[in-house]
């Protein structure tokens, strides 16, 4: 259990970046539960350092066309839908 | 600077753009489906596992949309990088299935190009700070409404992972003419490579970044001091799509700022939409700044090395060059230059004909006579390309004394257009096929036979005797003689 809580602003910001409304018991319990995630990565501290190598480059298909999903096949799990499109709620 | 300050002073505009354009491609830039579109297709039926964003399933790079994006990159005299990767770019938003973006972000694929444009007699070079690749959003409708009003929306992924490529200029412009003239230049270049398609919808989309600064603080050579302007507000200015529609929507903003300059307001830094169909930019809400897209590598995608593509991969002749060359080769005038050379298939075409035949015969007909005739019919070249060998069989009729050059140019060529004939078939179907010698001949006996009076007057000196034999002569033949050669025929045979 981390001492500090993350400030109640920077949740409301990233909750306002991922669309999510949050009321403020929300906040400040997602306050902590963020300081405590955030601390789980101090674990990156006690691992060695590796140098990373990429050993792949360049990989790449050819520009052919391949069979992909029919419109029923691709509306299958939309909770909704109109005409042939995903129906969402209006997005500003 | 505050507005009260900036009020008293000169005012220079200050543009630069970020250019997305439309890869030509057959697939999208990360996965098998089709990037062909029509306009009457349905919905989501273009997609896949990819596209759509469902879990697990991995982008593959279409190596094509690199190669498109070396060549362009190669026409802005930009340097390809050693290494070049792919980044996410995070926002939510349902254009987006997977809820990021994946782009390009600090090892874009161009950088550091440049691009001449000439702007009335000016030769102007707009930097290009660099250029990468990234993958369209999907397609949004909003129901019920506007965008503000709407009480759903209807998503469509059919254009999701379609290859872009976004360029970024240096804030070099400065005035909406020659970021129209740019963008005209841009389009051409990149139909030129064959990597881009004009007439696709949407196929060129612009985001525009406007400031006023002191025109003061400018350098003599037109360069701007980057902290100067730093230091004024910009405008972005996005949903900009069309060369036209581009020198439109920033005049309308450069009026909108300077109004709001001279009545001592400040400019709001802000990002503004186009509406197209009301001519004016509208405030935009817009929450996110830059860090907050949290842009992180996109492990799913190896780096790429591919500069040494550069060398490998050919480009065609560019336009800039293509007309200088025609210019020399052909002897033409600046204006017919330019004409020929204005998109890629007007100029094969033209020097197709201008190497079999005459290359001024063939510049008249292809910059005036067939260019002039499509565009009197609102046409371009394209509309016709499946035809142009029958528009070099044309000029071959004239090249070769067929028929007339009126006849082919009033008659044939017009009705080649208005019908759908091919040129044998107008000249048959009207008769125009040059009276061979023989007949030529006998009319000219025939003509001076029937008018004595005006053989008589011919040789009392009269001048107006001789046109008027030459005009009997062509109607005997239906206009299909040549009035040059029945000329000299009948002085040969008065004057014996």
């Amino acid at each position: 259990m981390s001492e500090t809580p993350v400030d109640p602003d920077e949740v409301r910001h990233t909750a306002d970046l991922a669309r999510i409304d949050l009321d403020e018991d929300e906040v400040e319990r997602f306050a902590v539960q963020f300081a405590d995630i955030l601390s789980y990565f101090d674990a990156l501290d006690d691992v060695p350092e590796v140098d990373a190598e990429a050993d792949l480059v360049n990989v790449m298909r050819a520009d052919e066309v391949r069979d992909g999903l029919s419109q029923e096949e691709a509306l299958r799990n939309a909770p909704e839908t109109e005409d042939g499109y995903f129906k969402g709620p209006s997005v500003s | 600077m505050t507005a009260q300050a900036l009020q008293q002073r000169d005012l220079a505009v200050v543009i630069g753009l970020e250019v997305h354009v439309q890869l030509e491609t057959d697939t999208k830039i990360f996965c098998g489906c089709s990037t062909e579109s029509a306009d009457d297709e349905a919905p989501n039926t273009r997609t896949c596992p990819v596209c759509l964003g469902l879990p697990g399933a991995l982008p593959v790079l279409n190596e094509a949309a690199v190669e498109a994006a070396v060549k362009v990159g190669k026409a802005l005299d930009a340097d390809i990088a050693e290494e070049t990767r792919f980044h996410r770019k995070n926002y939510y938003y349902p254009d987006l299935p997977k809820n990021f973006q994946i782009t390009q972000y600090d090892a874009p694929i161009c950088a550091d190009g440049a691009l001449e444009v000439s702007v009335e007699d000016d030769r102007r070079e707009i930097g290009i700070g660099r250029a990468h690749l990234e993958e369209d959003p999907g397609s949004l409708q909003h129901e019920g409404g506007s965008i503000e009003t709407a009480d759903h929306t209807l998503v469509d992924y059919n254009r999701a992972g379609t290859p872009l490529m976004e360029i970024v200029t240096e804030p070099d412009f400065r005035g909406p003419g020659e970021v129209r003239a740019f963008l005209a230049k841009l389009e051409e270049v990149l139909e030129y490579l064959g990597v881009f398609d004009a007439s696709r919808d949407g196929s060129l989309r612009i985001d525009a970044n406007i400031s006023l600064m002191p025109a003061d603080e400018m350098a003599d050579d037109g360069s701007v001091d980057e902290a100067a302007l730093e230091a004024a507000n910009r405008t972005e200015v996005k949903n900009i799509s069309s060369h036209k529609g581009a020198e439109k929507a920033l005049a309308y903003e450069v009026t909108r700022q300077k109004n709001a300059v001279e009545r001592g307001r400040e400019i709001e830094q802000e990002t503004r939409h186009w509406d197209e169909s009301r001519g004016i930019t509208v405030s935009m809400r817009s929450k996110e700044e830059e860090k907050d897209y949290r842009y992180f590598r996109e492990a799913d995608l190896p780096p790429l090395q591919v500069a040494d593509w550069k060398e490998r991969i050919p480009i065609p002749e560019l336009p800039d060059a293509r007309r200088e060359r025609f210019r020399e080769a052909y002897g033409l005038d600046a204006e017919a230059a330019a004409k020929l050379t204005s998109t890629k298939e007007v100029a094969d075409f033209f020097e197709d004909v201008a190497d079999r035949f005459d290359a001024g015969l063939a510049a008249t007909w292809v910059a005036d006579d067939l260019l002039g005739e499509l565009n009197y019919r609102d046409m371009t070249i394209t509309d016709v390309s499946g035809r142009l060998d029958e528009f070099a069989r044309l000029i071959e009729l004239v090249d070769t004394d067929e028929i007339t050059e009126k006849n082919a140019r009033e008659v044939v060529l017009r009705t080649m257009l208005d019908e759908g004939h091919t040129p044998e078939e107008v000249v048959e179907r009207e008769g125009l096929g040059k009276a061979g010698d023989d007949a030529v001949a006998a009319a000219v006996e025939a003509a001076i036979e029937e008018n004595p009076d005006a053989v008589e007057d011919y040789h009392d000196g009269e001048g107006g005797a001789l046109n008027f034999l030459v005009g009997q002569v062509m109607s005997k033949t239906g206009g299909s003689a040549d009035p040059g050669t029945v000329n000299g025929l009948l002085r040969e045979r008065l004057d014996e």
